[in-house]
């Protein structure tokens, strides 16, 4: 639909006075197609390099350097496809298990099987022993200094069963896609290895009933799923789209009978609202909120939350990640845990998130909520991951080119009453 | 054998008809190296030994000593022009070759180094003539055997083009010392390269010189090599022509140069200027980060080691990945998505080129 206009009129460019020509044919620079938009991408960057500058200080260069390199990927493997050989390959390709070699460091040097140090801990040992049949892992040669870690703080109590690969610091090699084996499933599932730190430390036992408040796409689910200790898993996400990937992932790894209805359900509420659909009911909550993915966004255009148009939503974030922690709060049982993991380096979206949400919690639930210290994990597994220092509230896992994992943050929060 | 000796006896004709002044050094080139031609071949000398460009040693004996010969007598076996013939030795002496050197020159040290030749003999007058001292001619052998291959004349042509690019007398020394094979390039190859740098790098004939002297091997490069480095430099990087000498940017291969650029661009050091020249934050000096690499990471990168390591070894297989994309995107002939990634990571290439994430 042209408008009729005198051609005169639209020549009026040039050479007349610009405030002679009614405003309509004036041309307008800021929406002429040929000049650079400045990309999402690059105003993340912008807006990073002004918050973690100061924030990080010193070591903003490194962490940022790493984001903008290629991630390191970890090997999630699944306990019910053949596990086997697949494992045998992936130690041979000079990959190792770091869950299981952080955990053989705190047990006694002497003995070659690993048998536990005092019964506290026969517990989830025992289930780790069950779930690693046949593995040999040769004790590292920091084993002394792990029995002294062990005298000095107590080993951290882990979510059993999950056996997660990666490349050793340094090393870029880059797994291959998973393949199908004989009965059709996955053999493993590549994510961010800083991504079953949160999971670890949620610390599922058996017979617990635990809800994912922020499940897809998927990989802490899945996690979840691989300790086969849930009784029942409620996981859920606001978007429908997302729940269906959920829904694939889960067909791809798990087997029917693991994944009935009664024992994982799938749905697509909105997860502020479960404070009023079920509360008080879960042993073990986790919320991975939706935040603003750092380096998702400093390299894909796609869906990136820095868009224009998009700067509204980025805005009220902290808001909606307090809403769905408190009420993950809400649904957990009283001495329950809630576990609050985001993928952002920013204060505004971790500690402060917390910190509000438990102030709320107390202030108009009168629930009292503990944060439970996560050094013990952080000790465990230095060698794997670069932690930030002097954390104030909950862990921050830092990318570093040697071992290009995270951003992740997560905190561990106690239900009292 | 009979060539050789033809050929000598043809100087020698050529110097008896010559004036029978005695032996002056003239300003042109070619002259010196006649006169030392003749000298060399004949057994005559006319009037007072005139001090020559090359240094002699005057109180070394003229004549080979007895073992000498001796060594050369085994060789007389090998080659049947050898160059166990006492009248090359005695040339070689008066040029200021120590008898090893002369041995070594004979045998050939390595396998990359044959035998003295004809040839080799004029190279080694032409390299004398031009002030190099014996040591120094030996070690250019070494490095470059095939300039003994080289035509006396030729070599001396191409001498003389290097002083008209600029070279003066110390500096061309340096650079045929440091980088013999500058010599093996015909005029022709050195011509296009040279204009490639004026015209199409747009560099002043002083730049020209000035890269000549502090990298020569740069003229070796092959052309599509240079442009790229050139390219890499100016669009990408925002490298201005006098900074790109100054620095000596030429002397560092382009993959280390990428890899320095791109660490230190991630790290947020430093930034490519945009349309205007300008830049938001001050980026380090172009010849502190072409430094050492010990220099580099402390100094400018403020890294570890361990990182700048690993973060090469991505850095590689990031471009093989795109070298692949590219194919892949060549072979298929699709329609080019939008542009993705930020600005600053763009393919260097000048031509404006898409790429699918």
């Amino acid at each position: 639909m042209a408008a009729l206009v005198d051609t005169r009129c639209v020549f009026l460019k040039f050479k007349v006075f610009p405030h002679l020509i009614p405003r309509r044919f004036r041309v307008k620079k800021k929406w002429a197609a040929t000049l650079p938009r400045i990309t999402s991408t690059k105003l993340a960057l912008q807006n990073f390099d002004v918050n973690y500058g100061t924030q990080f200080g010193e070591r903003w260069p490194s962490i940022r350097v790493s984001l903008l390199s290629e991630q390191k990927y970890g090997a999630l493997i699944n306990n019910f496809s053949s596990a086997e050989e697949l494992i045998k390959g992936l130690e041979l390709q000079g990959a190792r298990d770091f869950v299981y070699e952080a955990q053989a460091r705190t047990w006694s040097p002497g003995s070659v099987s690993g048998k536990p140090l005092g019964d506290e801990k026969l517990e989830w040992s025992s289930s780790l022993a069950a779930g690693q049949s046949g593995n040999e892992v040769p004790l590292s040669s920091q084993v002394g200094e792990g029995v002294e870690m062990a005298a000095a703080t107590e080993p951290p109590s882990l979510s059993p069963n999950i056996k997660c690969f990666t490349f050793p610091k340094g090393d870029i090699t880059a797994f291959s896609p998973a393949r199908l084996d004989g009965s059709g499933l996955l053999g493993y599932y590549l994510l961010d290895a800083a991504s079953v730190l949160p999971v670890l430390a949620l610390d599922v036992q058996p017979g617990h009933t635990v809800l994912d408040l922020c499940a897809a796409p998927g990989g802490k689910t899945l996690a979840i799923i691989q300790t086969q200790a849930c009784w029942r898993l409620a996981a859920n996400d606001s978007s429908v789209s997302r729940t269906g990937r959920l829904r694939r992932i889960l067909q791809s790894y798990i087997p029917r009978e693991h994944s009935t209805e009664d024992r994982v359900r799938i749905t697509s509420f909105d997860g502020r609202r479960w404070g009023e659909l079920e509360s008080n009911t879960f042993d073990r909550v986790l919320v991975d909120v939706p935040c603003t993915t750092d380096r998702h966004s400093l390299l894909e255009e796609e869906n990136n939350i820095f868009t224009r148009s998009r700067s509204k939503e980025r805005q009220t974030l902290p808001l909606l990640q307090s809403q769905l922690l408190l009420a993950g709060i809400k649904a957990a049982l009283p001495g329950g845990v809630v576990l609050y993991s985001t993928c952002t380096l920013s204060q505004l979206q971790n500690e402060y998130v917390v910190e509000r949400a438990v102030q709320a919690a107390q202030e108009e639930l009168g629930v009292t909520v503990h944060i439970e210290d996560l050094s013990p994990l952080t000790q465990l597994f230095r060698d794997t991951f670069h932690f930030a220092q002097g954390m104030r509230l909950g862990e921050l896992v830092l990318p570093h080119l040697t071992s290009n994992f995270g951003p992740t943050y997560f905190c561990k929060l106690r239900r009292i009453n | 054998m009979v060539l050789r000796w033809a050929s000598l006896f043809r100087i020698q004709q050529l110097s008896f008809s010559e004036s029978r002044h005695p032996l002056t050094l003239r300003k042109c080139g070619q002259e010196p190296q006649q006169a030392l031609q003749r000298q060399l071949c004949s057994s005559l000398r006319n009037g007072p030994q005139q001090d020559l460009a090359c240094s002699r040693d005057k109180d070394r004996p003229e004549t080979p000593s007895q073992e000498l010969r001796d060594k050369l007598k085994l060789l007389n076996g090998g080659t049947p022009w050898s160059c166990a013939h006492e009248e090359t030795v005695r040339s070689l002496m008066d040029l200021g070759f120590t008898e090893d050197q002369v041995i070594q020159l004979c045998e050939g040290t390595s396998s990359q180094m044959p035998p003295l030749s004809t040839q080799g003999l004029a190279t080694l007058s032409t390299l004398t003539t031009l002030g190099l001292n014996p040591s120094s001619i030996l070690r250019i052998l070494e490095k470059c055997p095939e300039l003994s291959r080289i035509n006396g004349n030729q070599l001396q042509q191409r001498i003389n083009s290097l002083r008209k690019l600029g070279l003066l007398e110390g500096s061309l020394q340096r650079v045929v010392a440091h980088c013999p094979h500058i010599l093996t390039l015909t005029p022709k190859r050195l011509g296009t390269s040279v204009r490639f740098l004026r015209e199409e790098c747009q560099f002043t004939g002083q730049q020209v010189t000035e890269i000549l002297r502090s990298a020569p091997a740069t003229l070796l490069e092959e052309k599509r090599q240079l442009q790229n480095k050139f390219q890499y430099a100016y669009f990408r990087m925002g490298i201005q022509h006098t900074d790109m000498v100054k620095s000596g940017l030429f002397r560092v291969p382009l993959e280390e140069i990428r890899s320095r650029h791109v660490f230190l661009e991630r790290l947020g050091v430093y930034e490519t200027p945009d349309k205007k020249g300008q830049t938001r934050i001050i980026n380090p000096k172009l010849k502190d980060f072409l430094g050492t690499s010990q220099d580099f990471l402390t100094k400018v990168a403020r890294a570890s080691l361990d990182e700048f390591e690993v973060f090469r070894k991505l850095l590689a297989r990031e471009q093989d990945e795109e070298k692949e994309g590219q194919e892949e995107e060549d072979s298929d002939s699709e329609e080019d998505e939008a542009e993705m990634g930020y600005e600053s990571e763009e393919s260097e290439q000048t031509e404006y080129t898409r790429r699918k994430k």
